[in-house]
């Protein structure tokens, strides 16, 4: 077995006896912070204008968290293709032709997949979704499609690389539209948008721009994902 | 009511996912774990975790984990098609190589890929790293670049020539190409001349060998399988594999199912 230095073991010792502590003397903590849940759930809707309460609250009331989960998924898929990339390429190894079933069914999901997935993202402030959700299962769809006709094909026709880049032009509009309010003498991440007529499409002022931004960033980001997996470690 | 259900379904099928050997079944395993969590969620009124769940769990990460295990869950056999030994039945794969082959890779949790190779390749193939295992009726020599296992079969070399070939009797297995092309050769009559082991030998000899002299080579060989030489763990547990195989009599009543 190889020699584990002690440093190491007392770091994670300490990580790991810091962790406990937490656990053990905060846990009962109930200050005032905790009358946040219940707020959300009684006013969030006449403050934010999403009926969506799960909405509500990662894109209006804890935007910034929500800013560092992108920037979270971002640096993952950056992970993905810089680690695959080093790897070289897998030999072309000719595909075995999928049955008629999987690519006629493949054809026939496909579209409506991808309606699901744009409208999990536009409708995220009103029907359980949202951005990431949305995004994830459009991308599924793609997948569904690489395993059915094979990831070359498809990329031939829409893998560009200025299809990767618009990812992190996303990333940077998303992060301008939070700053944004400041030229309005507001705080950042607040809301600009009118809260609209509780339940229509333009209600929930800016959750829906984020909802569109962050779905079309995640279907991207899916897709280089599943592209840079079969391009490196080859066909399924 | 169904909440408990599926809830009580979830340790059952997280050990179900723990407990396969087979890489494949446990990442399937894992695919379901997030399908029914998903289920639970719904019922919790989490619907957006519950899409979440399944488009994350149920489905990329499911492809993630299938592409992960392509090059670390095979087993990958190159070989030449022997009658008998390894060959291709329609379409699957039988033989008493294949046999114990298949059993080796369930053993060890990984799914058999067998290539098949004219068996001058074999050995070159194994030295590049492009496959595990070389199979398909070897006949032991004192090669050391390799790592030859015990033989798990007597067998015995045969020279065949045509008359008026002149081609010394040679002690090594001698064939260029797939041992197809060996019987093809053969039945448009080409002259050559091969040393050919016993599997290979039985199959030919259902062909009109007449005009053929035919030598029994002197000793007694036995069929193996190689390994490269860096691959000493795996090597070790083929070995015992085999060990095992042999001690339990396993070995003799496959070799008697396919060598009646």
């Amino acid at each position: 077995m190889r020699k584990v230095s002690i440093g190491i073991v007392l770091t994670a010792a300490l990580l790991v006896g810091c962790f406990c502590g937490i656990l053990l003397f905060f846990f009962g903590y109930a200050g005032p912070v905790m009358d946040a849940a219940g707020r959300y759930a009684s006013r969030a809707v006449a403050e934010t204008g999403a009926v969506n309460l799960v909405s509500a609250i990662y894109l209006n009331y804890r935007l910034f968290d929500t800013l560092f989960e992108i920037l979270v998924f971002s640096v993952a898929v950056l992970g993905v293709r810089f680690y695959l990339v080093g790897r070289g390429k897998e030999e072309a190894v000719e595909r075995i032709p999928e049955s008629q079933v999987v690519r006629t069914s493949a054809d026939l999901l496909f579209p409506l997949i991808l309606l699901l997935g744009a409208y999990l993202a536009v409708f995220g402030h009103l029907s359980p979704g949202g951005g990431f959700s949305g995004g994830v299962v459009a991308g599924s769809g793609l997948l569904l499609c690489a395993v059915a006709l094979g990831a070359q094909a498809i990329a031939r026709r829409f893998h560009e690389a200025a299809f990767e880049r618009l990812e992190w032009v996303i990333l940077l509009a998303i992060l301008l539209l939070a700053v944004f309010p400041i030229v309005f003498g507001r705080l950042p991440l607040s809301d600009l948008l009118p809260r609209g007529r509780m339940g229509s499409m333009m209600s929930g002022g800016s959750i829906l721009i984020y909802n569109l931004l962050i779905g079309f960033k995640v279907f991207i980001g899916t897709w280089v994902i599943i592209y840079y997996f079969l391009r490196h470690r080859g066909e399924i | 009511m169904v909440q408990t259900a599926l809830l009580a379904l979830l340790p059952l099928i997280a050990v179900f996912a723990l407990s396969q050997r087979r890489r494949l079944a446990a990442i399937i395993g894992m695919g379901l774990l997030s399908l029914v969590l998903a289920g639970v969620y719904l019922l919790s009124h989490a619907p957006d975790v519950a899409i979440t769940e399944v488009a994350i769990g149920a489905a990329l990460v499911t492809f993630v984990y299938v592409l992960a295990i392509r090059k670390t869950g095979r087993l990958v056999v190159v070989s030449d098609e022997v009658p008998g030994l390894l060959c291709r039945e329609g379409a699957s794969l039988i033989g008493l190589e294949h046999e114990i082959l298949t059993g080796f890779a369930r053993h060890l949790g990984l799914d058999l890929a067998v290539r098949f190779l004219p068996s001058a390749e074999v050995q070159g193939a194994l030295i590049r790293g492009e496959a595990d295992i070389g199979a398909g009726g070897i006949v032991g020599t004192d090669d050391d670049r390799f790592l030859s296992t015990p033989g798990h079969l007597p067998t015995a070399l045969f020279h065949i020539a045509l008359a008026d070939v002149e081609a010394p009797p040679s002690s090594k297995q001698r064939q260029e190409g797939y041992f197809s092309d060996v019987l093809e050769a053969v039945r448009a009559g080409e002259r050559r001349a091969y040393t050919l082991d016993l599997a290979r030998f039985v199959a030919l000899s259902r062909l009109n060998l007449s005009e053929y002299t035919v030598a029994r080579l002197e000793g007694s060989p036995s069929y193996t399988f190689l390994l490269a030489p860096d691959r000493q763990t795996l090597y070790h547990q083929f070995v015992a594999y085999l060990d095992r195989l042999k001690e339990s009599k396993e070995l003799a009543r496959m070799i008697q199912r396919y060598f009646p």
